[in-house]
């Protein structure tokens, strides 16, 4: 039992953190019907750059995610004007797939040329310090980064329900012909949005460097645990991907330490594909009316 | 479609026309023992992708020894010509590169790219045209199991077997200071989990109760539930089967679950000098065992004035070359030493080096009929931040220490 226990404080800690990663996947696949393949390189992307100010300039990990995830809303604009705003039409969604995945190449090739294919690790001083509560391990830098993640997602929430910002991008989400007609620039508003998911990888990405040894191609595991969390929550539904991420990690922990490492990934996507079956649109999903 | 007995008998001669023409391009690649001009060599190489990194470790290894020779006036007056190609880290592309080398760049001679899984694929090509194939970093079962005469491997031993100096090390303690139980992590992959699991037997055959051994895939990079499943079983030893990556998550995960075990060995991970520091903190490498092949002050053949060279060359210091560069350089100094003696002539090079034993920077080697090294590997023990081989005795530069002392001591 105590194992059990165990297994499952090691798997919400984690399941946390992937939290922030799918909540920029879900909210631009939410507002644009993009399927953005490359947040699990941009997360990787983030941990290089919070890698290379903890490393070079002694900054820490945790502070560089208020230099990290501005620069990288920035490039997520960028991103959003240059590639994906000009994919139009029905084919819109798929095309997008192609682009982002580009993308995730691209970034994938400059990181391997610039900082090589070794794996990295961000190694503060408390990153081996370990709590005992009533006889369970929690180690301060997994708390730290579950704390970050359950804050920054608290912010998003609060972005997205109680400012002029968030009506328009729910308005968006809802029906976007809606919202223009009421006055939202949909353009803007899903550039901002695309940004916005993109700093929230970015967030991801430093909390992810100091947990887990990575190198540039690190984000191809990401990426399917990620699409697998946001299409379980219900694509676009923030409540949903939280939900399933952290629904995740303690499936995963609690199977590697009572089953076998070997079933832990599969387990979940048993959990999924048997969930799926019941209720196609995800937990928190909605489904479509259809003619 | 009919043929008539006329057209076929054409038919038929001009492919055996083809065949011998073939049969002739083949012998001449074999033995192009012209003796004006430079001797090339081919050598794929993973410089971009997965392998990036050691594949330009090898790169330095290689360069380094032709720079070397050709400075002393080459080999029977010839220079040496390195022909090096990308192959973007893929057994298809590596296996195409020697195709091209030898069917197209018609080259004298053929070196090994980076790891097991380029080069069995390279080196069936390469003997499919009676070339040797002198190769540093193909240590693995999927080598071997090819049964090639051409394949020369530049380490002291079979991969498979870097664990086999730890095991006989832990059974020649006396019987109160050995461990008494084990766990075995090991990571899903050709190259790790052998090496653990032909520990695993041995220990098991001596005495040592397995209380824990489980197989994780390769995508995984949390270890914690592991080792929170580890730790509860409190085993004396834990003998990971790992690579790099993996390697480092296990320290770290076993340092944060403050669980020390009183002997650890992983197969990778910490036999790299210049990262397992960075990975895992300088205070928690103490006591920690892994195998390695070379050292930068091991005093085989000619690995004095490798390092120097090599620090000349590239900067850094002794302790940041790659064993890699090593191995590659080693390569290079075998078949240095073949040409010498019975000149640019592959068939004649391949039963050349089936005899006797051939010096280098990692020691004096020696291949069975398919390739495999006769040799052991070395015991290596971080002590006081370091690096040091503890075993074999002759090489050892300080002694085996255990038990391991907690983490951070």
């Amino acid at each position: 039992m105590h194992q059990l226990i165990q297994a499952i404080i090691i798997g919400i800690l984690i399941g946390g953190v992937y939290a922030l990663m799918a909540s920029g996947l879900t909210l631009v696949f939410g507002i644009m019907k993009v399927i953005n393949v490359a947040q699990g390189a941009l997360v990787i992307l983030a941990a290089y750059l919070s890698y290379a100010l903890w490393s070079h300039l002694h900054v820490d990990p945790f502070l560089s995610i208020f230099i990290v995830m501005p620069a990288m809303f920035v490039l997520g604009v960028a991103v959003q004007l240059v590639f994906v705003r000009s994919l139009r039409g029905p084919d819109a969604s798929e095309l997008s797939l192609l682009v982002t995945w580009a993308l995730a190449l691209g970034i994938e090739g400059v990181l391997s040329v610039v900082f090589k294919t070794t794996y990295r690790v961000s190694l503060p001083s408390y990153s081996d310090t370990t709590w005992t509560v009533a006889g369970y391990q929690i180690n301060e830098v997994r708390l730290l980064g579950f704390v970050t993640s359950a804050v920054l997602l608290v912010l998003l929430s609060v972005l997205l329900t109680r400012t002029r910002f968030g009506r328009a991008v729910r308005a968006t989400v809802q029906n976007p012909t809606a919202a223009e007609l009421l006055g939202v620039d949909a353009n803007r508003v899903q550039t901002l949005s695309f940004g916005l998911g993109v700093s929230m990888a970015a967030a991801a990405g430093a909390v992810y460097g100091v947990i887990y040894p990575f190198n540039p191609g690190s984000h191809y595991d990401l990426i399917s645990r990620l699409l697998s969390i946001v299409v379980l929550g219900g694509l676009g539904s923030l409540g949903g991907a939280v939900f399933a991420a952290v629904g995740m990690g303690i499936v995963e922990s609690v199977v590697a330490v009572e089953i076998s490492p070997i079933w832990a990934a599969f387990s979940f996507f048993v959990v999924l594909i048997a969930f799926l079956l019941v209720r196609p649109q995800g937990i928190f999903g909605v489904r479509e009316r259809t003619l | 479609m009919k043929h008539s007995p006329a057209r076929l008998a054409t038919l038929a001669a001009t492919i055996s026309l083809a065949a011998v023409a073939a049969t002739a391009g083949t012998a001449a690649a074999r033995t192009t023992a012209a003796s004006a001009g430079p001797i090339k060599i081919g050598i794929s190489l993973s410089l971009s992708g997965d392998f990036s990194d050691p594949g330009k470790f090898a790169m330095q290894g290689y360069k380094l020894w032709a720079k070397t020779v050709n400075a002393k006036g080459g080999i029977l007056g010839r220079k040496v010509v390195l022909d090096i190609k990308d192959d973007a880290s893929s057994p298809t592309q590596a296996a195409t590169n020697y195709q091209n080398f030898i069917t197209k760049d018609r080259v004298d001679l053929t070196f090994g790219p980076f790891s097991t899984l380029l080069t069995a694929p390279s080196a069936a090509v390469a003997h499919r045209y009676g070339y040797a194939f002198i190769e540093p970093a193909g240590g693995g079962p999927a080598v071997f199991d090819q049964k090639l005469n051409n394949v020369f491997f530049t380490q002291p031993a079979p991969i498979v077997e870097s664990g086999d100096v730890f095991v006989r090390w832990v059974l020649s303690l006396p019987k109160a200071k050995r461990p008494k139980t084990a766990a075995y992590p090991e990571l899903d992959d050709p190259f790790s989990s052998p090496i653990a699991e032909r520990m695993r037997q041995q220990f098991e055959k001596a005495g040592i109760r397995t209380v824990y051994k489980t197989i994780y895939p390769s995508e995984t990079v949390d270890m914690t539930p592991i080792v929170s499943k580890i730790a509860s079983k409190k085993p004396d030893m834990i003998v990971g089967g790992t690579q790099a990556g993996d390697g480092y998550a296990l320290v770290k995960a076993l340092v944060q679950a403050n669980f020390s075990p009183k002997f650890l060995f992983e197969a990778n991970g910490p036999n790299s000098p210049g990262e397992f520091p960075s990975k895992v903190g300088a205070s928690n490498t103490q006591g920690i065992f892994s195998a390695s092949d070379w050292f930068p002050k091991a005093k085989t053949y000619g690995n004095p004035y490798f390092v120097r060279q090599f620090v000349k060359t590239y900067g850094g210091t002794a302790g940041g070359i790659d064993p890699g560069s090593a191995e590659a350089y080693a390569v290079g100094q075998v078949a240095q030493r073949v040409i010498s003696k019975v000149g640019v002539n592959n068939a004649k090079i391949i039963a050349a080096l089936h005899k006797g034993k051939w010096p280098t920077v990692e020691g004096t080697l020696h291949w069975n009929a398919i390739g495999e090294p006769t040799g052991k590997f070395l015991l290596m023990e971080w002590l006081g931040g370091n690096l040091y081989p503890v075993l074999p005795k002759g090489v050892a530069t300080r002694k085996p220490t255990f038990p391991k002392p907690g983490w951070g001591g």
